[in-house]
């Protein structure tokens, strides 16, 4: 047995650091995606609370410009994106009878590149202030003209770190759904969720490296010098609009997909019938990709790129309906006539639904170029993003969850407890955001730190800032039930909807660390749930029960993120003047950036040079786990 | 145990070798041309600039075909993926260029 050797094992918290087991990486995800979606709660109720009555002076104008950044960024980057990996990583490998993702080194450095990315960006809080320019870092506010502490250079160098690891983790998930599906899963018998994982980590291939040009400019005027944004030496400030878009707008459906793929995952399994117009919603995710390429500069009508230009953008923004109306019928088509079952998760996916269409609606009449001049910049844009983001996104999100958390912690959550957390959630989302609509029709702009009394503002301010703490009851009623979820012992049936169609329900809860024990056979669309019409228990396995290869566990990803970390905060500090030679001498000649990234290569250099043969789990070891296939 | 190929490459390796060099000789010495072509129109001088531009482009564009075609494998079977990719890569690259180009500084 030449791989009889035993791979050192960790336990605890160097289990934690070093694994790279798509599973565990996806609860690191979610832990960390949590915290941050946390802190970026709290900075939306001290927003609102600044302005839930006129002239208050909760916060100053300078906070409260760091708040809505931070907000919108942490929110955006460090809240949802890692929530979505995190289903993604759970899900996607056990939907397509996969035992990992094809890179599992990748997977664990994605995961810390962001961690550490985003932690630098919040660090920004106590040294020296928060990001002050906005979600969207519009020059020339963000130039170092006006923007004169380090905030921004947090943004652009905390997010490039972040982004990396987004960039990671898309090309990773490619790799995986292209690679490792199971003997007889062709492309048209994916289950949905994995097609919208899919096509979302091929919108980050596309969309992120414009950011990534675009923060490293950023960086160069700000840190270096340059002058790509700076209008006296020869540069454009639109340039900076035109290269955020680019990659903003994209980023805005590398969002919404994977809730859309949650959904159909949701609907189908509680309304007990196979997703309705299967091909049509593949087809639909497709075109919404290709389109939300073509529509950045909606965000820019106002910049005067000339009615020739609006106008296209006008209807190309106008024709993405087309698509999701597609995949709002067959989610209805598939829930009419099905015996539906209505417990939190399709809770959820229900009230996404009309909540959604809400949220596109007033996106077409955005998209209006005519129209748009008089809805920028108020309040009516913030509904609107609010109403696609959280009645979209996170409404999925929370369906997502209740509905795989028993397959990712083998616990199911407690049914009263997340009803109570839905209507609380749903009723203070739109107690929250639909007023704030008019807020925006009579004339009240974004990004205000307050406002006059009796101009119509008052009462609809207070009533959104009351719908704000509802929503945080939700959350916090969440929270609870996941602590009371964790006094059950683990382990519940693989198969805990009793209607599961796709092959993760063909597997215990949590599953074993090499995910099936032979490799399933799939023999058509909704594989599992195929198996249990022709009366099956288990797949038919389509291999024999052979020695599992497994990735081995390492500490190098974290190092590398850590060394990054180390390099960019180093490098942000350039040109201070701390009043000290030594470190003037540090961070003046890049030697604190240079330590940070020799650490980072020395790390690469290492997993180059001695390879990882990884270990074997052999079928002795699987028998005693009694695993059904 | 069956999944002890790890470091063996060589599976790998013999299939590309059945190709034959023939080719990648044909493929070489059409890059070269490529090559000199673009070097010589340069060179010769006394070439209307604007042609001399546009063939430079078209000899850049052949360049990069041969190059994808012959040495990144792409028109071998089974590259179905990487060809799409690249394509929609492209598409989105030169699109955002182009058009915030134009709207920029036109």
């Amino acid at each position: 047995m030449a791989h009889a050797h035993s791979v050192k094992r960790h336990k605890g918290l160097m289990d934690w650091l070093t694994t790279v087991d798509h599973k565990k990486i996806a609860i690191l995800y979610l832990v960390a995606g949590g915290l941050f979606f946390g802190i970026g709660g709290i900075e939306a109720l001290m927003i609102r609370v600044q302005l839930a009555k006129p002239m208050n002076d909760f916060v100053t104008a300078q906070q409260f410009n760091e708040l809505i950044t931070m907000h919108g960024t942490t929110m955006i980057f460090l809240g949802v994106m890692p929530i979505i990996f995190a289903l993604m990583n759970a899900v996607v490998p056990l939907q397509i009878g996969a035992r990992d993702v094809a890179f599992p080194f990748l997977n664990s450095l994605g995961f810390w590149t962001f961690l550490f990315g985003g932690l630098l960006l919040n660090l920004s809080w106590v040294m020296g202030g928060a990001p002050d320019a906005g979600w969207t870092s519009y020059t020339p506010l963000s130039s170092s003209t006006y923007s004169t502490t380090h905030g921004v250079d947090f943004y652009t160098i905390g997010l490039q770190i972040a982004g990396l690891g987004t960039l990671i983790g898309g090309i990773n998930f490619l790799a995986t759904i292209i690679t490792m599906r199971a003997p007889g899963m062709s492309f048209m018998r994916m289950p949905m969720f994995t097609w919208t994982a899919f096509v979302t980590s091929a919108m980050i291939l596309f969309a992120f490296p414009a950011v990534t040009v675009g923060l490293v400019l950023l960086t160069f005027d700000r840190i270096l010098g340059a002058n790509f944004f700076d209008v006296a030496q020869g540069g454009n400030p639109v340039l900076w609009q035109h290269i955020f878009w680019i990659f903003g707008h994209p980023e805005v459906y590398i969002l919404i997909l994977p809730a859309f793929g949650i959904i159909s995952e949701v609907v189908s399994t509680f309304s007990r019938k196979r997703l309705f117009g299967y091909s049509s919603m593949v087809f639909a995710t497709i075109l919404i990709a290709f389109l939300g390429f073509m529509v950045w500069a909606h965000h820019m009508f106002t910049t005067g790129m000339g009615p020739v230009a609006n106008a296209l953008f006008s209807i190309a923004t106008m024709l993405i309906a087309v698509p999701t109306g597609i995949k709002i019928f067959n989610w209805l088509f598939t829930m009419w006539g099905g015996q539906i079952t209505f417990n939190t998760a399709n809770l959820f996916a229900a009230g996404f639904i009309p909540t959604f269409v809400m949220g596109g609606v007033t996106g077409v009449m955005l998209a209006s170029a005519p129209a748009d001049y008089q809805y920028h910049d108020t309040y009516f844009v913030v509904a609107h993003f609010h109403y696609v983001i959280v009645g979209g996104l996170v409404l999925g999100l929370f369906a997502g969850l209740h509905y795989w958390w028993p397959k990712m912690f083998g616990r199911v959550l407690n049914e009263g407890l997340g009803k109570l957390e839905f209507w609380t959630f749903i009723i203070g989302f739109h107690l929250t955001f639909f007023i704030q609509h008019f807020l925006g029709l009579i004339g009240m702009q974004r990004r205000v730190f307050t406002y006059l009394p009796n101009q119509g503002f008052d009462l609809m301010n207070l009533i959104s800032t009351i719908g704000a703490f509802l929503m945080g009851v939700g959350v916090i009623v969440f929270l609870i039930n996941i602590a009371i979820s964790f006094k059950q012992p683990k382990g519940v049936d693989g198969d805990v909807w009793k209607d599961g169609r796709t092959l993760e329900w063909a597997i215990p809860s949590p599953p074993p660390e090499y995910n099936f024990k032979q490799t399933p056979l799939v023999r058509g669309i909704d594989a599992f749930w195929k198996e249990k019409m022709a009366g099956n228990k288990e797949m038919t396995p389509a291999e024999p029960v052979g020695p599992i290869h497994m990735p081995s566990p390492t500490i190098l990803p974290f190092v590398m993120s850590v060394g990054l970390f180390i390099a960019g905060l180093g490098f942000m500090f350039t040109n201070d003047d701390f009043g000290n030679s030594l470190l003037n001498f540090l961070f003046g000649n890049y030697i604190i950036t240079g330590i940070g990234l020799a650490i980072t290569f020395g790390s690469m250099l290492l997993r180059s040079l001695f390879d990882d043969h990884g270990w074997h789990v052999e079928p002795e070891e699987l028998n005693d786990k009694g695993v059904k296939a | 145990m069956t999944n002890h190929d790890l470091n063996d490459g060589s599976a790998v390796k013999h299939r590309h070798r059945h190709e034959g060099p023939q080719k990648h000789i044909i493929a070489f010495v059409f890059s070269i041309i490529l090559t000199l072509i673009a070097f010589a129109t340069v060179a010769a001088g006394g070439v209307n600039i604007a042609f001399t531009v546009l063939l430079l482009l078209v000899m850049a564009v052949l360049q990069v075909l041969v190059q994808l075609g012959y040495w990144m494998h792409l028109k071998d079977k089974g590259h179905m993926m990487p060809i799409l990719f690249m394509a929609g890569g492209f598409f989105v690259a030169g699109l955002a260029i182009i058009a915030a180009l134009y709207w920029m500084w036109w």
